[in-house]
């Protein structure tokens, strides 16, 4: 009947052609995007009405409406929604936007969507798609090179779940600890990362973010962006939006995404083979007079690997096949690479959503299983996420935000002192890898390569404990670190429409994790048997209430919101550790501890009450003006002090709208002054004592001890003052865009625990202190260069540079130190000074004659070296950016990341232990004489050395010997020795895709099915520093700043096939 | 559903935006309070550390480096002693400068263990480095780059510390706490022998007032008995064990054997105490490392490692002892600081030999004997050098006071300079000192040592 109906109504519609207003009829048309080509599957719906239709996948589509004027609204992923008025035509074609262009509606701080044409400060959005390109799994990582001014720094364990850091307009901190504010559909995340710089990476929190669920990414660099986050928002925010589902006709999506890719350790540092292990040419013997390989000794000084008959190692393990058999003493060119395996990351992902005229949802399941180029070690995450959005009235809106996140992992370790990565800093050349491999004898003795040395008298080794490393494979197999975490983060919230114009939102926000964190260290090892475990819970709240209000007269236009927020943080930690060891072997439990164990737990609870209010008036859609304030009471500042104020003022003006001037096709002036702050940990206002060594005698004797640090009750929230302007220009119909931008920012009472003499009683003090600026500029160049019919070329080119200087410190100081690291006595430092760049590397140098700048030679003919007091400069990178190409050729698409460094530099103490230890090549080369460098001087042998005597100021032309010139000089004074540039240009991404259309896969259920092969890090493409070291992995943990390298993890490349099917 | 977003609105206006509870950033994780004995507790864990040092052991060369040469060949560089201030020297001041309570008894008593305990490390410090931070340290937010003193000041400082204690003990003794379960008598002798050893550090640069002194201390009660001795008792506790057992035993490191000076002047004559000292080597002698060997550097099995006494995880630490203050009196006698000359100094050189061997050995089996051996007994002619040997044999383990006391008199004469390399004379300055405390660090530097921080300056006790 009702079809009947309908087909009555279409033959008079048909024949009596669009007389009558008001009645039902059809219009028809095809929704394309701004090159004219169509855009598949956009929802086209009638405004005010639940009718509503699917394009087909050429865009086509046809409804009918009712009502006079009526406007049909048309939307499609990644395209701004537009609304056509239906006058008396029954065909019309949309042309929709990409997203990325200026009408576009962005969403800015606490979720308030603006035009973007009216923002007065610099945001850079990255669509979900652009971050999933080659299935990185982490958010922060994903984000490298896409954004000017926005730098990411990877630690070399991030392809397990290992920390990238983020730094957003240079260092804003003293300390170095700048990381900008996560925030997931308005919910504030926690990035917290539980790494030290050694043993395991467990990462930034962040990455709990499933990748598949993002629908993009804006970052607020910075307070102009930011002020409306006041206490929270000094150093920026990272705006995470997630996919929802689509209103409209009622529709499931199904999508599958695959993929799956190798890992493979690369990078590997040259190392010499000519000379084994040992601290001498000499051959060492035993009583019968058989030679060994010196086993106690874990450097490659020892004779030359030529083959001589000798005992090695597991010769003089009796349970080992080859007891006291001699045999060839020959390099093992290929022991570091011998022990790397090959990895596998798989990743698979359901995605459902859907949605009819008053509800969405989105459900999504992610499963990703890693196992690393390391021997037994591995990564297994889940994530589940459901959003859903209803209309319980037609005033009345409830949506919730649900993600589940869990974690387990075994992963490897960083630095050199725990695991395996001092083999590339104490070794020997001579050790086989494969022999390593089986490191349990059958009756439990572990085989290790570094023992003392057999008896004078015997000949027989019976102290089988290792003496300065473990063998690799007990560290990874005896001695595993288990992390595991599960974690929820999300909100719930209702919004109502209260008036036109009007509306009213509440939502409450929640980020709840528990991460478990175990270690173990077994019998039979260098170290003394532990376990130690650790619990850390965070229950983060935020209430929040916003009213918006939009109006809209002849020309003015307002958008106004009021709103407030409650913070409310507890935390909770609780850790154990064994002492004196544990009572039995593989039984690893905190009460099998010989001694009372070390137990600790932490409560902290903090609450923050805001109140903001902003405006934004327009005026004929080209002058705008913005204000905004908040106000926020931090509890973990002093009690009768904690009231502070957040001010931000920004203009733009659209001068396009007034220029008649063909090629430009948008250009916006913009201009802006703000004010962010960021405070402190609770319990640092007073005094407290810490916990001391309790003496277990009888009577146990408790002991309390004053802090290292001392307390301020007088600290006040840090702030920065920015200021920025900019402009934006679209030309040849957004053919090319250039974002330009320059910025101050001043950082003033920073928070910080100032490094004191210890002579006052303290190692430190928690002071408000110093003025750090970073002034730079930012540049973003879009563009299509190339565009023809089945060949397109769009890229992306991001440029930052940013100048940093440190204005002041606190009275009287000229100083700050960042940090230090000491090896054989030996201690370099980054230190800050007033009226210098942030991060001046100290050290020693060499010392050098002042007339002509040679090294200057001791009466030994080695080089002298002036105290640790040298500064080298900065360590920050003078430009970084990044390339995105994207290239499609007849549908497939090719798409290349690259992402550089210029300028910056870093201390690898790995390159110096390997000259140190007579692994590195130089040691072994030879010299001019046609002589290698280790043989005697008397044999034409001896590093062929130039300097300047400091006694005489003669020049000197000498050869000295190489042992004392690497390892006393070169590999254990001199630093400047092993400083290298940080410059790079590395290719991050690569992805070769072909989308296979619905007419295409015939039969087949799918819409469309996209296949890949994408390669994560395939390739460094320029460093300055030499192969081996990779300065854009300098990161590790716990390190904010990353200026040195002990014993990085190697490279990791990955390459592997994604699947994408869409139903 | 309607009037959520205006409860929460309301509630935000309700709660009083800054008005938290008054309770909220009190830390629920470290005490406000503590007590004045466990603070002086914690100081006195920090006091092995004093002895328990490779680098004290080199400088004394009891010890020498069996496997990587580096710290025994006097490498440049500062040495810190910010954990000795930010350490016990704060709790102390602490304890001096805040109200106590006699919960854990006198308050007086307290107060006067705190004052020997600042005055022993602040010897200690200065004995090393040569003027340090005193007056204007331990001043915490009041002064971050608090001036130095001049040594002859401190010495000043720590006779006065000691005489002030001295005077205000009280009957009572303290409980909980380590060194002497808190027996003030024990207390008050221990003060004053550090009195009595610190009057003898300055008999080169002012003998009228080092007699002064030492006589004071005399006067006022220096040790009686080995059971007076200051030692620290380690536990057989991971978290209160010896610095060596976590090297050699934990750690499994053979890096350490007796230094060949040591073994060839204690060997000939049978010292009783080597046996403790040290192991034989694989052919069942005692032989000692030449110190400073760096090249062909011998299997370990071959030479005196530590004795495992010596390493034990309880093993104790001598930090101030009964055979030291007789040492110190013998060599007091010979100088005519004291009454009784050579008869008198002889009673206590005899007296400290007996009483050292017992401390090391647990009994005084083999002194007899050892008393016999040739340059033993007690001659007026070299008597300086008996009373010096004994002394340095006496120390062992405490490299840093037998450094001082090498400066002092010069005994053994037979130290080695490892590869050319000087004996260190001080140590320089923390190297953060330059960026924490430049000035008061470059005034320091300059008025002792014309402007070079470097291991050779003198302090102002060493004179030739």
């Amino acid at each position: 009947m009702k079809q009947k109906l309908l087909l009555a109504w279409m033959i008079f519609l048909i024949s009596v052609p669009l007389i009558v207003f008001g009645q039902t009829r059809e219009v028809s048309g095809v929704v394309k995007n701004s090159k004219g080509d169509p855009i598949p599957s956009a929802s086209v719906q009638q405004k005010g009405t639940t009718k509503g239709v699917i394009a087909d996948e050429n865009g086509r589509f046809t409804i009918s409406v009712t009502g006079d004027a009526p406007v049909l609204v048309i939307s499609s992923a990644e395209f701004s929604t537009i609304e056509i008025l239906v006058g008396t035509s029954s065909s019309y074609d949309a042309v929709l936007q990409e997203a990325g262009n200026m009408s576009e509606v962005l969403v800015t701080a606490l979720g308030i969507s603006r035009k973007e044409r009216s923002l007065g400060y610099s945001t850079q959005q990255i669509k979900g798609d652009q971050l999933t390109l080659t299935k990185e799994q982490n958010i922060i990582g994903s984000l490298s090179g896409k954004i000017s001014g926005v730098q990411v720094t990877g630690a070399s364990g991030a392809s397990m779940g290992g920390t990238q850091k983020i730094k957003i307009r240079g260092v804003n901190s003293l300390t170095g600890g700048d990381q900008p504010l996560i925030v997931v559909d308005g919910t504030p995340i926690s990035n917290a990362n539980y790494a030290g710089s050694d043993k395991a990476d467990f990462g930034n929190l962040a990455q709990d973010i499933n990748p598949e669920d993002i629908e993009s990414v804006n970052v607020l660099k910075g307070p102009t962006a930011s002020a409306l986050y006041g206490i929270r928002g000094q150093y920026g925010v990272i705006m995470i939006t997630t996919k929802k589902g689509k209103k409209g006709a009622k529709k499931i999506n199904v999508e599958l995404n695959s993929a799956f890719s190798i890992e493979i350790a690369g990078n590997f540092l040259p190392l010499q083979n000519l000379y084994g292990g040992g601290s001498s040419q000499v051959w060492r013997t035993l009583p019968n007079g058989e030679k060994y390989v010196d086993m106690s000794v874990d450097e490659s000084w020892g004779p030359r690997m030529d083959g001589t008959p000798v005992r090695h190692v597991f010769s003089f393990y009796p349970q080992d096949a080859e007891y006291k058999k001699l045999m060839p003493f020959v390099p093992q060119p290929t022991n570091i690479e011998d022990y790397y395996e090959t990895g596998s990351n798989i990743n698979n992902g359901i995605v459902v959503s859907g949605g009819n005229e008053n509800s969405t949802f989105r459900l999504s399941f992610n499963d990703t299983r890693i196992q690393g180029v390391e021997p037994n070690t591995w990564l297994k995450r889940n994530n589940l996420g459901l959003s859903a959005g209803l209309d319980l009235t037609k005033k009345l809106n409830a949506t919730v935000n649900f993600n589940y996140a869990t974690n387990s992992a075994q992963r490897p370790t960083q630095g050199s002192e725990y695991g395996a990565r001092y083999m590339v800093q104490w070794f020997q050349r001579n050790v086989d890898m494969k022999r390593m491999k089986n490191y349990k004898y059958a009756d439990g003795t572990f085989l290790s390569w570094n023992l003392n040395r057999p008896s004078a008298t015997t000949g027989e080794i019976t102290n089988f404990n290792p003496l300065y490393w473990n063998n690799p494979y007990f560290e990874v197999y005896e001695n595993p670190t288990n992390d595991t975490r599960d974690r929820f983060f999300g909100n719930v919230g209702v919004t109502y429409q209260l008036l036109t114009g009007l509306k009213l939102s509440g939502f409450i926000r929640s980020d709840l994790y528990t991460q478990s964190i175990e270690e173990k260290s077994a019998f039979g090892g260098r170290r003394i048997s532990s376990y130690a475990n650790g619990k850390y819970q965070n229950r983060e709240f935020n209430y929040e209430f916003l009213a918006q209000y939009d109006k809209n007269w002849k020309d003015l236009s307002l958008n106004a919101n009021v709103g407030g927020n409650l913070y409310k943080r507890n935390y909770t930690e609780v850790t154990g550790a064994t002492a004196g060891g544990l009572i039995s072997p593989n039984f690893y439990s905190l009460g099998a501890s010989v001694d009372r164990p070390i137990i600790s737990s932490y409560l902290l609870r903090k609450e923050v009450r805001s109140l903001y209010a902003m405006a934004s008036l327009g005026y004929k859609n080209t002058y705008f003006l913005d204000a905004s304030v908040r106000n926020d009471n931090s509890s973990a500042l002093p009690l009768d002090n904690n009231s502070y104020w957040y001010p931000s003022v920004s203009g733009s003006f659209v001068f396009s709208e007034l220029t008649k001037w063909k090629p430009l096709s948008f250009g916006k002036l913009r201009l802006s002054f703000a004010k962010a702050g960021s405070d402190l940990s609770p319990y640092q206002t007073s005094f407290v004592y810490s916990l001391g060594t309790v003496y277990t005698s009888t009577p146990t004797i408790p002991t309390l001890a004053v802090p290292d640090n001392l307390s301020n009750p007088t600290i006040q929230p840090a702030f920065a003052n920015s200021y920025e302007a900019g402009i934006d220009l679209q030309f040849f119909k957004n053919r090319l865009g250039i974002d330009f931008t320059y910025y101050v920012q001043k950082n003033k009472k920073q928070i910080l625990q100032l490094d004191v003499s210890g002579a006052s009683g303290y190692g430190s003090t928690t002071i408000n202190a110093g003025l750090i600026q970073n002034k730079g500029i930012e540049l973003t160049l879009t563009g299509t260069p190339l565009k023809c019919k089945n060949f397109e070329w769009d890229a992306t080119f991001n440029l930052a540079r940013n100048r940093n200087m440190v204005v002041e410190l606190a009275d009287g100081l000229n100083t700050y130190a960042y940090g230090s690291t000491t090896y054989s006595s030996v201690t370099s430092f980054l230190n800050s000074y007033v009226g210098k760049p942030y991060g001046s590397l100290i050290g020693k140098a060499y010392q050098r004659d002042s007339a002509t700048g040679g090294i200057l030679l001791g009466t030994n003919n080695m080089p002298l070296y002036t105290d640790a007091t040298y500064n080298f400069g900065s360590v920050l990178p003078d430009f970084t950016g990044g390339f995105q190409n994207s290239f499609n050729i007849f549908g497939f698409e090719l798409s290349a990341m690259i992402d550089y460094q210029f300028g910056g530099q870093f201390f690898s103490r790995t390159k110096m232990l390997l000259a140190k230890t007579g692994m590195a090549p130089e040691t072994a080369a030879t010299n001019d004489k046609g002589k290698n460098v280790r043989d005697a001087l008397v044999d034409g042998g001896g590093y062929h050395i130039f300097g300047i005597s400091a006694q005489t100021k003669q020049p000197v032309d000498a050869y000295v010997d190489a042992r004392t010139y690497y390892r006393t000089i070169l590999g254990t004074q001199v630093y400047e020795e092993w400083l290298y540039d940080a410059s790079y240009i590395k290719l991050r991404e690569i992805r070769l895709g072909y989308t296979f259309q619905k007419k295409m896969l015939g039969k087949l259920p799918f819409s469309s099915v996209t296949l890949a092969l994408i390669a994560r890090n395939p390739a460094m493409i320029w460093q300055k520093a030499p192969k081996g070291l990779d300065p854009s992995e300098l990161s590790t943990g716990s390190q904010s700043i990353g200026w040195y390298e002990s014993g990085q993890a190697n490279t990791v490349r990955s390459y592997g096939i994604n699947l994408n099917v869409k139903f | 559903m309607k009037k959520i977003p205006i409860i929460i609105l309301a509630g935000f206006i309700a709660a009083g935006c800054n008005k938290f509870k008054s309770d909220i950033n009190t830390d629920p994780n470290r005490p406000s309070k503590a007590s004045g004995i466990q603070l002086i507790a914690n100081s006195e864990l920090s006091l092995p550390g004093l002895s328990s040092s490779p680098q004290g052991e080199y400088h004394a060369q009891y010890l020498a480096e069996t496997q990587y040469p580096g710290a025994s060949l006097y490498p440049d560089g500062g040495t810190s002693f910010y954990g000795i201030y930010q350490g016990p020297l704060i709790n102390l001041e602490k304890v001096l400068t805040t109200e106590l309570t006699p919960v854990e008894g006198p308050v007086a008593n307290q107060k006067a263990v705190a004052k020997i305990l600042k005055a022993y490390f602040f010897w200690h410090i200065t004995d090393r480095w040569g003027d340090v931070p005193y007056t204007e340290a331990l001043q915490g937010a009041n002064n971050f780059t608090p001036k130095y003193d001049k040594q002859e000041a401190i010495y000043d400082s720590i006779f006065k510390l000691l005489t002030e204690a001295n005077a205000m003990i009280i009957a009572g003794n303290i409980s909980n706490e380590i060194m002497y379960a808190g027996d003030i008598n024990k207390w008050k002798r221990f003060g004053n022998s550090v009195h009595l050893l610190a009057a003898l550090r300055l008999s080169e640069v002012n003998a009228p007032k080092a007699t002064i002194e030492f006589n004071k201390a005399l006067t006022d009660g220096v040790m009686t008995a080995n059971t007076d001795n200051f030692t620290y008792k380690h536990l057989a506790d991971a978290t209160n064990q010896s610095y060596w057992y976590g090297q050699v035993v934990n750690q499994n490191r053979e890096w350490w054997a007796l230094t060949e000076t040591l073994v060839d002047y204690m060997n000939p004559i049978n010292d009783p105490r080597l046996p403790i000292y040290g192991k034989k080597n694989n052919a069942n002698i005692y032989k000692g490392l030449p110190f400073g060997t760096t090249v062909g550097l011998p299997n370990t099995t071959g030479y005196s490692l530590m004795g495992t006494a010596i390493y034990a995880q309880n093993s104790p630490i001598y930090l101030v002892t009964y055979a030291q203050v007789l040492l110190a009196k013998a060599e007091a006698a010979k100088r005519g600081w004291i009454p009784g000359g050579d008869a008198e100094a002889k009673i206590n050189y005899d007296l400290a030999i007996d009483q050292s061997v017992r401390q090391w050995t647990g009994s005084n089996t083999g002194v007899a004997t050892y008393m016999t051996q040739t340059g033993i007994p007690y001659n007026a002619g070299t008597a300086m050098q008996q009373i010096g040997m004994q002394r340095w044999v006496h120390l062992f383990m405490h490299g840093y006071e037998a450094w001082a006391e090498w400066r002092r008199t010069g005994y053994p004469t037979n130290l080695v300079t490892p590869g050319g390399r000087a004996i260190p004379l001080r140590h320089a300055y923390p190297p953060n000192e330059v960026f924490n405390n430049g000035t008061n660090y470059q005034a320091a530097v300059q008025s002792q040592f014309g402007g070079t921080d470097g291991l050779y300056g003198k302090v102002w006790w060493d004179k030739p």
